[in-house]
């Protein structure tokens, strides 16, 4: 058994009367992809939004390799290793792939005060991560966001979450909106990152794309974890949908 | 056709520069006075002085806000320092600093009011307009102050001196302004700051998750916009030899336009100092040349909206442009 990267106990959410998460208690090792199911309303994007820091937890620890730690913020999640890929993939349009890459940890280069980014530096980063998450295309790390396609920009967002040696990357419905092609373009970005040694979760409504990249379900429901250890291997979309949709009791 | 609508895309300036290029043209072929040495004397002392303003706000609007109090300020801070040195002992050097710091304390109540109370920076710095008015006239019961005895003080020659080269007389200003252009443009494209100030304008929350710090970014823009603004004041103060509470009325639209026009997104993430240089000449050059080719000078917002409507529409054309390949 590999080592136990994120271990969630008894993690509650309540929005006022509303108990969005009722104790949930989930756990993620490293290397391993982990498809997160469930219908909408089913608390998923609440329990990604408090491991990646998002909104804090009512009640409940999370761990990071055996340590408890507090996650108050998105930039709590990122500096202990956490990053999440949204639908939209968060990058900054009018920037250059570089420039969203290292937004937040710019290198600089010569005196701290002047502030000058290192762009060659950058550029060689850029142009070597682009490679390593499957561009086949020669796009240089100067193109603004905005001139990238979907799949093409969910691959700058997880590069960015490659290099800066996250151990969880966490995609919320990253291929939603996008074309057969960029699809599987990004669910091979997926692949390579757990080649790389990382960990995901991956989210999708579309059950078929979480079969094709995970190494075990968990399936949420009201606001708990109705199953989570599902093999994709030996068990069917059907059998899965049954257990979304509660048809299976 | 393809290279130059690429080229308008990645260098937003290249539009501008055009349009600057023609207007030389046009003007001075109609009137050759138009590039006498004495008239390019005269509209340099005055554009820089609002150039000033120009190149703080291009910042600003790039990361996402506005600053509409810049022209009351640029009335108040030197009547706050003309004020200070008439009605006291106090030395200029200090009552200038005095004034300065009045102008920082502004914008960092603006930027608080925008980034902690979350209020849009139209409406925060559209109240701030008011108040920075009604201070200028409260205190001096709406005349201007007296600044002739400013000839003396070495500050005034090193803010406003002039000196002759030949026919060409050229002001301190003038200085300032290029030294400003040239620090402003190095952090927007070149460093950390900048890359912040276009990602908090592009998406703030995306930035934010990343770990830049927007609102302190935001807040530090705020200070640097009143401070410029402040300091175009008391040059063009010590410069005309007035210190007129009603100074600097209307401004904040001509510098947003400035802005705009230099290809500087209104919406914030895309700024450039380059556009805003050439931005702040159309609108001089435009305000000046229609006079000297014999246009009556009251149809100058004529050109100056055709101007702005026909820059906002190719850099909309633009954006969709580039985005619709993506």
């Amino acid at each position: 058994m590999s080592e136990l990267l994120v271990q969630m106990d008894n993690v509650s959410k309540s929005y006022g009367p509303v108990d969005a998460l009722g104790g949930v208690n989930l756990k993620v090792y490293r290397g391993e992809v982990v498809g997160l199911l469930g219908d909408n309303g089913a608390g998923k994007s609440t329990l990604i939004k408090v491991l990646s820091g998002a909104v804090k937890a009512t009640g409940g620890t999370i761990s990071i390799k055996g340590k408890t730690v507090e996650m108050n913020s998105t930039t709590d999640a990122i500096d202990h290793g956490i990053e999440t890929i949204y639908q939209d993939s968060a990058l900054v349009t009018q920037l250059s792939i570089a420039r969203n890459l290292f937004l937040g940890r710019e290198p600089i280069k010569g005196s701290k005060f002047l502030g000058r980014l290192d762009e060659d530096k950058m550029a060689a980063v850029a142009s070597e991560l682009l490679k390593e998450v499957g561009i086949s295309k020669d796009i240089p790390p100067t193109t603004p966001i905005s001139a990238l396609s979907g799949g093409e920009r969910q691959a700058v967002a997880i590069a960015r979450a490659m290099h800066f040696e996250s151990d969880l990357i966490i995609l919320d419905e990253p291929t939603n909106n996008l074309g057969v092609a960029e699809t599987q373009g990004v669910l091979q970005f997926v692949r390579n990152a757990k080649a790389s040694g990382h960990s995901c979760i991956f989210i999708a409504h579309n059950i078929h794309h979480v079969f094709q990249v995970v190494d075990r379900i968990v399936v949420m429901r009201r606001g708990a974890i109705v199953a989570d250890d599902i093999d994709p291997k030996t068990t069917t979309v059907e059998a899965v949908e049954r257990i979304i949709t509660g048809m299976d009791s | 056709m393809g290279k130059l609508s690429k080229l308008l895309s990645v260098r937003p300036e290249v539009g501008p520069a055009i349009l600057l290029v023609l207007l030389i043209v046009v003007f001075t072929s109609i009137n050759p006075k138009f590039l006498s040495i004495l008239n390019i004397s005269n509209t340099l002392a005055f554009t820089v002085e609002l150039g000033l303003i120009a190149l703080a706000m291009t910042l600003l609007m790039t990361s996402g806000e506005f600053d509409l109090s810049v022209g009351s300020l640029f009335g108040l801070t030197p009547v706050i320092m003309w004020a200070l040195f008439n009605g006291t002992d106090i030395p200029l050097e200090l009552a200038f600093l005095c004034a300065i710091a009045i102008a920082v304390f502004i914008g960092l109540v603006n930027g608080w009011f925008v980034t902690y109370l979350k209020i849009p920076s139209f409406l925060v710095t559209l109240g701030m307009l008011l108040v920075a008015r009604g201070t200028a006239l409260y205190i001096t019961d709406g005349f201007p102050q007296r600044t002739w005895n400013a000839s003396g003080e070495w500050l005034s020659g090193f803010l406003v001196g002039d000196i002759q080269i030949g026919a060409l007389r050229l002001y301190m200003s003038l200085f300032w302004f290029i030294l400003v252009a040239v620090l402003l443009h190095y952090t927007l494209q070149k460093t950390k700051m900048g890359n912040w100030i276009q990602a908090s304008g592009g998406n703030a929350d995306a930035a934010r998750a990343r770990g830049v710090r927007v609102d302190a970014t935001k807040i530090k823009l705020f200070v640097l916009s009143s401070a410029l603004a402040g300091f175009a004041g008391v040059i063009s103060s010590i410069r005309t030899s007035a210190a007129n509470p009603n100074s600097g009325t209307g401004y904040e639209l001509e510098v947003i336009a400035m802005v705009v026009i230099g290809g500087t997104a209104l919406m914030g993430g895309r700024g450039t100092i380059v556009g805003t240089v050439i931005g702040i000449f159309i609108l001089r050059l435009m305000r000046n040349g229609i006079v000297m080719i014999g246009v009556p000078g009251l149809a100058y917002n004529i050109f100056i909206g055709a101007i702005i409507l026909g820059m906002m529409a190719l850099h909309s054309w633009l954006d969709r442009r580039n985005q619709s390949r993506g």
